[in-house]
């Protein structure tokens, strides 16, 4: 396992898109229409990420990009939009998210940060962000800021190295299936 | 430094010594369950990694509330489904339709759950099992790790201690309570963070049985506490060992233990409340809700479908018919519940007032499955919350109210105050 969260990159380099305080899921991350429809496919998903508050934002997102909120991040324990995000390759960092919302963002193996306090008061949209999420290190580039933040906890990590939830278990049963022969 | 509650049944289910608040731990959990709404899901995520067997099939709790009347053709699919899933995955404690009930209330109820249990749940309302001492954590989806592997990842929650001063008035129901309790954290008079903390009730607990501890349960967990709990007293003590399908141990927090905040609560004045439209946190003393006509009525669900709330409803309609243009379901918590009701007379009440009975499960909280309002209808129930569109049309007005209020309403046709009423 330590070679897979070893190979993984937690290391993103990417522009900043920065949201305020208070960004529900349904509506704010995705639309409503995505959760009431158990919509889980992520090509069918990404168009609508932030579809509601600036539209065609996957158009102009690039792997590696750093999505940093405001606090309370995401409420209602729904996945959709993580599935989104982790598919194009999107780090989150949050001055605050509900535990549950953040339950979900690693579930769906996205790399986050949160209980970054103030985070939102060091960047601003389109700043040259760079985040290690395994050490919570955050540099901002374009005003030289650095700080550190409270990291991914290692327990969490080999779930967000192996894609989410469904990635873990895949790899959990290869192993019990090897482990039988 | 002592442990809280949850952090000790997190050490022994653990296999741990010490476990604090914010600890990633892996419990073994006491029993898992799965509700029938969820099971086609997890059925399929499971099939497509190849998942065959579950790691404990003796440990799962199959059970069938959120739809237990089949309304469509898809409920009864469904229906297959779930019972193909509960033979693939060699189920034994499945509890179909007709066969449990209610799975955050007759497991408490027939011993199943007993105080100082710890399980899995898929559904964030195993708060419940806080009313009998014990803890059922929600994973949502994620309860397919739960089922495959036997455990998952639980970060230790904090816990904040609310003291309760007083006694209730005549009247005045512990659903009362939480709605006040809601008001207040929203207000900010209570200066309590529960997001993923757990809620443990101090001071004097005594007056409440195993039906107002489960009442209690239920607002703060619409408030998005992660787990309630309640020290069990010693008549909850015997009442679960009266029950008890196998032994246990009760768990209580150290002395010493470390609470994130505390706070007390006079409840000796307290008046019947009533949850508007909008949700719990803008619930208001009945006298101001009081006179508004209804359509519909319901009592049953999480934090209202004990036999002790029946009993408690039937004080109000024994004798009385509903008011004309109201209807009214009723939901008991178990199939046992609504064997006792109908041995003791208490369901001929119900059904000579002409209220209708539904099969013991969530009955129309479940996203109305049964019992839907149109658009512009008025009830008011003892559901887990007033979510715009969870009783059907997205501007039906939704009110809440305890049992009491509930019954008492239905029968004047207008949100009463059940004080009003001569109880029987």
């Amino acid at each position: 396992m330590t070679s897979e969260i070893d190979r993984y990159n937690w290391h993103l380099k990417g522009r900043c898109y920065k949201l305020g305080h208070d960004v529900p899921h349904a509506g704010g991350v995705i639309p409503a229409s995505m959760i009431t429809a158990r919509e889980f496919d992520p090509q069918k998903l990404i168009p609508h990420l932030f579809e509601e508050t600036d539209p065609g934002f996957h158009t102009r997102v690039n792997a590696g990009d750093i999505i940093v909120t405001g606090r309370n991040f995401g409420m209602g324990p729904k996945m959709n939009g993580y599935i989104a995000m982790q598919a194009l390759g999107l780090g989150l960092v949050c001055e605050s998210m509900p535990f549950l919302a953040y339950r979900a963002a690693v579930g769906c193996g996205v790399p986050v940060l949160t209980d970054c306090i103030n985070v939102t008061e060091l960047c601003d949209s389109g700043d040259e962000l760079e985040i290690d999420f395994r050490s919570g290190m955050f540099f901002n580039h374009t005003r030289d800021i650095q700080k550190e933040y409270p990291p991914l906890p290692e327990a969490l990590q080999e779930i967000i190295a192996l894609g989410g939830n469904t990635g873990w278990l895949k790899r959990w049963w290869q192993q019990q299936q090897a482990g039988q022969q | 430094m002592g442990m809280t509650a949850v952090e000790k049944v997190l050490a022994r289910t653990a296999g741990k010594a010490v476990v604090r608040a914010g600890d990633v731990v892996y419990p073994d959990p006491d029993f898992i369950m799965i509700h029938d709404g969820l099971v086609r899901g997890v059925r399929r995520e499971l099939d497509a990694l190849g998942i065959d067997r579950l790691a404990s099939p003796d440990k799962v709790m199959m059970v069938t509330d959120h739809e237990v009347i089949y309304g469509s053709a898809r409920a009864a699919e469904f229906g297959v489904i779930n019972r193909n899933a509960a033979k693939a995955w060699g189920i034994k404690n499945f509890y179909d339709v007709g066969r449990g009930g209610h799975g955050h209330i007759f497991p408490m109820e027939s011993g199943l759950l007993l105080p100082g249990m710890f399980y899995f749940d898929n559904d964030r309302h195993a708060t419940n099992a806080g009313a009998i001492g014990a803890f059922g954590f929600r994973v949502g989806a994620e309860i397919s790790r739960v089922l495959a592997t036997g455990t998952n990842w639980v970060m230790a929650p904090k816990t904040v201690q609310l003291k309760l001063r007083g006694s209730l008035k005549p009247g005045v129901h512990a659903r009362d309570i939480g709605f006040r309790i809601a008001r207040l954290l929203h207000e900010g008079a209570l200066d309590f963070e529960l997001d993923y903390r757990v809620l443990e009730f101090a001071g004097d607990l005594d007056g409440l049985d195993l039906a107002a501890r489960a009442a209690l349960c239920n607002s703060p967990t619409e408030m998005r506490a992660y787990g309630v709990f309640f020290p069990p007293s010693v008549a909850i003590l015997e009442r679960a060992k009266k029950h008890a399908q196998r032994p246990f141990t009760p768990v209580f927090a150290d002395a010493d233990a470390d609470y994130e905040s505390s706070a007390t609560l006079d409840i000796g004045a307290l008046e019947p409340q009533v949850a508007p439209p909008g949700g719990i946190h803008k619930s208001i003393d009945i006298g101001e809700a009081a006179g508004r006509k209804i359509d519909h009525a319901f009592i049953g669900a999480c934090g209202s479908g004990m036999y002790e709330d029946f009993v408690l409803a039937a004080q109000f309609l024994h004798g009385r018919r509903l008011a004309p243009g109201v209807r009214m379901f009723i939901a008991p918590g178990s199939e046992q519940s609504t064997r006792r009701l109908l041995a003791d007379g208490l369901m001929q009440i119900f059904m000579e007032a002409g209220v209708i009975p539904l099969p013991a499960g969530c009955g129309p909280c479940n996203d109305a499955v049964v019992g839907p309002l149109h658009t512009g209808e008025v009830s008011i129930s003892t559901a887990s919350n007033s979510n715009a569109g969870r009783f059907g049309a997205k501007d039906a007005q939704l009110f809440l109210g305890s049992p009491a209020t509930v019954a008492a309403s239905a029968v004047a046709g207008v949100i009463t105050d059940p004080r009003t009423l001569t109880q029987h």
